[in-house]
């Protein structure tokens, strides 16, 4: 029996050393660390693959679920000694130290979510409370004349979501920008012409968003309008609509770019959505990683924010950001 | 012995393969965060053990981790109480669970896996209302408070002792006097491969029922308070998800019978130190993909499985003849 687990071993080494994990001789590599494994993220490592291929350099993307996940992926980054690391926080406050961590080790960068007290050299992306500011703009042209709405998000424990329904309801409410105020989602959110019944998590769990919705219906079927602040939000409305044959009595406003969302504008059954842009997120990220790397610090701006602004969506502009975003995926 | 040979086969062979395909795997730092993540790991692990020995389950870990996680900060920074104060606050919580659990269990004669999922829903939705869905955590302060689960004893290189690690180690030996070296332990045995003969012969079975579900309960919190030193950031709605799962898993792995009466300290610690290790694996071998870790991970605890199973009958089957 010791003889034959030694023999498996020597075997399994042999087979194995064939394929392990060569560095390329003097290849930088970089690594994007995203918040979860959702279509989103891919749009990123997309971008960031391409970058990796246009300057000869090895990127590789990881897709921890949530942030226990999120830190041991970071160290055994360390461990695996990457020339520079891009990540999205999860929660900046309380993540200073293992970020703090990374930035000993490494060059370290935030995406999509900053994590302003940490140590990373610059941020990449965009205020996601500015982002949900203009999804409550798409709101206001739908429904000009007030109404009731729901909001359906993955988490609000994430800082991006939570900046980002603040934005909504604060521009409805049409207070001062103010990006640290948050209104408990449990309570009804009178505005003057604008009330948010509900904002429902879902917990990145498709299932429960369908649920959501079809019981939000069930409790107000005289909703004005609704509104899905993560990528698979959109699509899962519409689809619970389409179901019902309620499509045209409730207004749909979106966020990202779900290819079903987009296809929901072009068809007029959403009214609109609101945008970032991932694939520059993980472009631009390895392409500022690569540079610092190699001693060029001269990207990065004073105030240390590389903004890649979002962008409204409607149908009038909805075939031409699409058209782009298929070159960019090599569809 | 016997019982544990398949898992520590299936490390050995973990850990061969993963240094082979990549050369940092053996790093110090690399591998003082394995003893890390088996430190934390492996103290839930160590309490699901105690009521799979009885023949129960405990399926409320994730949760309990979840409630004594969020809800130490959040009673901390928050509300402004001692360390010291919510530290006790989170064990009383865990023991007054373990007691509940027990108490339904052997007194209503519920079955626990039904009283363990409700466990599940109840601490998770509890810790939610009580948070209001906010991420916890410690922020940048209470350094010295976070030492118990981030500490380290520094040996050589990069190499150290995370606290968490020795946290289990004491807690391990503890476990083990308790199971095998006290009449207690015997009784635990006794009644989780018979307990209706385990009664009758005098052993007040409902009390060790009661203390099993009590111990997995306070380690669970204890682990959940670790979790959350170490990590620092917690967000309510998903923070231990599964971490019962990962436990019996480990636990089962590690030589204890589902089917109650069987079980070894050591073979739970190497159940969890595989589960660990192989999702280093996956992040440290860039060609895995990381959303095939379910598929890897799955496979490898399968194949431990039936080689246990294999090396057992051959045994068994040697014996007779």
């Amino acid at each position: 029996m010791k003889i034959r687990f030694g023999a498996l071993l020597l075997g399994l080494g042999i087979c194995l050393s064939g394929c392990g994990d060569k560095e390329e001789d003097g290849k930088k590599s970089y690594a994007l660390v995203t918040t979860g494994a959702v279509g989103f993220w891919e749009i990123c490592k997309k971008g960031g693959e391409d970058a990796g291929a246009e300057l000869g350099v090895q990127v590789e993307t990881l897709m921890p679920d949530g942030s226990t996940e999120q830190r041991k992926a970071l160290e055994d980054l360390i461990s695996k000694g990457v020339d520079g690391i891009s990540v999205a926080a999860i929660d900046p406050e309380n993540q200073a130290d293992i970020f703090g961590e990374v930035a000993d080790n490494t060059l370290l960068i935030t995406m999509d979510t900053d994590a302003p007290k940490s140590k990373r050299q610059v941020y990449i992306g965009m205020d996601n409370y500015n982002a949900g500011w203009m999804c409550g703009e798409l709101v206001k042209e739908a429904l000009p004349e007030g109404g009731e709405v729901i909001l359906f998000i993955g988490r609000l424990e994430q800082e991006n979501a939570k900046r980002r329904r603040q934005g909504v309801i604060d521009c409805w409410r049409e207070r001062k920008k103010d990006s640290s105020r948050y209104d408990l989602p449990g309570e009804v959110v009178k505005g003057e012409k604008y009330t948010v019944l509900a904002t429902r998590t879902d917990e990145i769990n498709m299932a429960k968003a369908k649920e959501n919705v079809e019981d939000e219906l069930t409790k107000n079927p005289d909703v004005d309008a609704m509104v899905g602040l993560f990528a698979y939000n959109p699509p899962i409305i519409l689809d619970v609509l389409r179901e019902r044959g309620d499509l045209g009595k409730v207004k749909i406003i979106g966020f990202d770019e779900d290819e079903e969302t987009l296809q929901g504008i072009v068809d007029g059954q959403i009214a609109g959505t609101v945008v970032q842009d991932p694939y520059a997120y993980g472009n631009q990220s390895i392409k500022v990683l690569h540079a610092l790397a190699t001693g060029d610090d001269s990207v990065i701006p004073e105030n240390k924010l590389f903004d890649i602004p979002a962008r409204m969506i409607r149908k009038d502009n909805v075939e031409a950001f699409w058209k782009d975003l298929n070159e960019k995926l090599g569809k | 012995m016997k019982n544990i040979r398949g898992i520590f086969i299936t490390l050995v062979v973990v850990y061969v393969v993963t240094a082979i395909l990549n050369d940092k795997f053996l790093g110090g730092y690399n591998q003082s965060k394995q003893l890390e993540r088996t430190g934390l790991y492996g103290i839930l692990s160590l309490g699901v053990a105690f009521v799979i020995i009885t023949r129960g389950i405990d399926l409320s870990i994730g949760s309990v981790v979840c409630l004594v996680g969020c809800g130490v900060p959040w009673l901390v920074v928050r509300h402004g109480w001692s360390p010291a104060s919510a530290v006790s606050l989170g064990l009383l919580v865990g023991f007054l669970i373990g007691l509940f659990h027990g108490l339904l269990i052997t007194k209503l004669k519920l079955q626990p896996f039904v009283v363990t999922l409700c466990g599940l829903l109840i601490y998770r939705g509890a810790t939610r209302g009580l948070t209001d869905d906010q991420s916890q955590g410690f922020g940048s302060g209470f350094k010295e408070f976070r030492e118990w689960g981030t500490g380290e004893i520094e040996l050589v290189g990069k190499f150290s002792l995370p606290y968490p690690f020795l946290i289990l180690v004491v807690l391990s030996i503890a476990a083990w006097i308790f199971l095998r070296k006290t009449i207690w332990g015997r009784y635990l045995f006794a009644l989780g491969n018979n307990e209706e003969a385990a009664r009758l012969s005098g052993i007040n079975t409902d009390r060790m029922i009661i203390l099993s579900y009590v111990i997995c309960s306070m380690l669970a919190a204890l682990g959940g308070m670790l979790f959350i030193l170490n990590g620092n950031t917690a967000q309510p709605s998903a923070y231990g998800n599964f971490f019962e799962l990962y436990a019996i898993a480990a636990a089962v792995l590690g030589g204890c019978s589902l089917r109650g009466g069987e079980g070894t300290i050591l073979g739970v610690l190497i159940g969890t130190a595989v589960m660990q290790v192989l999702k280093n694996m996956i992040n440290l071998v860039t060609w895995l993909e990381t959303h095939m870790e379910f598929l890897i991970v799955g496979l490898v605890l399968l194949a431990a499985v039936v080689m246990d199973e294999i090396v057992k009958r051959r045994a068994a089957k040697k014996r007779l003849t």
